[in-house]
């Protein structure tokens, strides 16, 4: 019966503590979804709210963007569209100023979103590209600075306001879409020009059926983010993705979120490497 | 001590209401746990915040000789240091599976041929050598040339800069594993010079580099820069645990 004496005391220490972990965990309201598949491995679901968040690594001051590489084919360099289109195979509405390209203003409220895809199609490639989030933000999580980078239009390198924007562990900047958190967070403030240099090799098919998976090297600012990251297939919202077949080349495809989004230096170097 | 009923139904509550509030405590800690895993925010300055900087121009504390004695390479006191045959150097710390950045540059008043011109090394584990060399113009042999792994594979491209003028080394190095059976799992090698894909995930596996200070797989091992008898120049390093 001596434990008895205890109880007043560990009630107080048990309530005290409940109380402060669920004001703590008050701070942040939920991000994410638990009703979604789970992803292989068994541990997270699509999206999951409870996967860790990447660690925010902080950088130094942007470069001023580099001259390409002399093998390099150049698909923005601030000029004009020329190496691009809308959906539908037309000219594109993306606005390019100060040697950016942005994403359009809505013409109304339902206009549908206005993606830009290259006219070119690639295979296993390098790309480098850089970008940046609208300066002041707006919206939190997934709402802030949304865009992507769609490597053979299908598979996403997600593109977020990530700098102090709590979101998904997979939903945000440099993750692969549902699927692969980046490594830290390396996101700069918004406004800042940020760069990704990727190394894409993509998937092979033989008679309709996944030969090998597509792998994805990132470097965010200069820091690896994704490293020789199995991409499981096409990228959804709230799905396991799963691989279609496809050729050996498609298109770059970057996302109207409609959130203004700029981009510019954009390169790519098609490469002759033989599937690992 | 008192055993009255409206004490025990007391007692009762209480513990009922502990068990609650042990649950409640328990999701709690659970919120709290995924709050420890809460990215930091660290300020700013190149290189990245969670980068362990190996030599930022000012001193070669981090750094001894292959004997373990001090590092006497030249610090030029523009921020780089310069091979002066003095022997290669090694960091005090050893890694394992890294992201590791270097910037490097050869002499420019160029001299020799072939090997002979520029020649360094980047050995990651002191064991596995992606090659610095003044590959502008000079030819060698093709897994000789600056951004091979030494002896193993060419770089995939030759994106030298000018002799004299800095080139970076971007390189993710997984180190080869001993494996169950007794035959090594390969490592991998990728690594960018001046921002181009060179080596692309290339597999890590066999004996050390020629030249290198030490054998055999290990999971850490030195980061170690090569005197080959040429003023080479290094600044910038620093390496990212992966």
């Amino acid at each position: 019966m001596k434990t008895n004496e205890w109880i007043p005391f560990l009630l107080a220490i048990v309530a005290s503590s409940s109380a402060f972990g669920l004001l703590r965990g008050a701070e942040h309201a939920p991000v994410g979804y638990t009703d979604t598949p789970m992803l292989p491995g068994g541990k997270w679901h699509v999206h999951d709210p409870d996967r860790p968040q990447p660690k925010v690594v902080t950088l130094g001051t942007p470069e001023t963007p580099g001259k390409p590489p002399s093998d390099a084919i150049v698909l923005f360099d601030g000029a004009d569209l020329s190496r691009w289109r809308n959906d539908h195979g037309e000219p594109s509405r993306w606005v390019v100023k100060d040697g950016a390209m942005t994403v359009p203003p809505k013409k109304g409220k339902d206009t549908p979103a206005e993606d830009i895809w290259t006219k070119e199609e690639f295979g296993d490639i390098q790309l480098h590209l850089e970008f940046a989030t609208p300066d002041p933000p707006h919206g939190d999580s997934q709402e802030r600075g949304n865009s992507g980078v769609f490597l053979f239009g299908r598979y996403e390198l997600q593109v977020l306001d990530s700098y102090h924007n709590r979101t998904y562990a997979d939903g945000g900047c440099a993750a692969i879409y549902g699927q692969s958190p980046p490594l830290v967070n390396a996101a700069r403030p918004p406004g800042e020009w940020q760069t990704y240099d990727v190394v894409f090799i993509a998937p092979r098919f033989k008679d309709g059926k996944l030969e090998s998976p597509a792998h994805i090297t990132v470097f965010h600012n200069g820091v690896l983010v994704q490293n020789h990251t199995e991409i499981l297939g096409e990228t959804g919202h709230k799905i396991l993705a799963k691989y279609k077949p496809h050729g050996p080349q498609g298109p770059l495809r970057l996302q109207d979120h409609g959130n203004p989004i700029r981009y510019r230096n954009i390169w790519v170097r098609p490469l002759n490497i033989s599937n690992e | 001590m008192n055993n009255s009923p409206a004490f025990n139904r007391c007692a009762k509550l209480a513990a009922l209401f502990c068990v609650a509030s042990l649950a409640t405590a328990l999701i709690g800690f659970a919120a709290d746990k995924k709050e420890e895993k809460e990215p930091t925010v660290i300020d700013p300055g190149p290189p990245p915040s969670d980068a362990i900087v190996l030599f930022d121009g000012k001193d070669l504390s981090k750094w001894q000789s292959a004997k373990g004695a001090e590092a006497k390479w030249k610090l030029l006191g523009d921020g780089s240091m310069e091979v002066n045959g003095t022997g290669s150097i090694m960091t005090k710390e050893e890694f394992g599976d890294v992201q590791l950045h270097v910037e490097w540059a050869t002499p420019k008043e160029v001299k020799g041929h072939g090997q002979e011109r520029g020649n360094s090394g980047v050995y990651l584990q002191g064991r596995y050598e992606i090659q610095v060399l003044d590959s502008f113009e000079n030819k060698t042999y093709f897994n000789g040339q600056a951004g091979a792994f030494y002896e193993h594979n060419a770089p995939l491209v030759n994106a030298s800069r000018k002799p004299g003028e800095w080139q970076t080394y971007d390189i993710i190095y997984h180190p080869p594993k001993a494996g169950a059976d007794g035959k090594p799992v390969p490592g991998s090698f990728t690594v960018l010079h001046n921002g181009v894909l060179i080596q692309d995930h290339i597999p890590v596996t066999g004996d050390a580099t020629r030249a290198a200070n030490f054998q055999g797989i290990a999971p850490k091992g030195p980061l170690v820069l090569q005197d080959h008898g040429n003023p080479v120049r290094y600044r910038n390093i620093w390496v990212r645990r992966l």
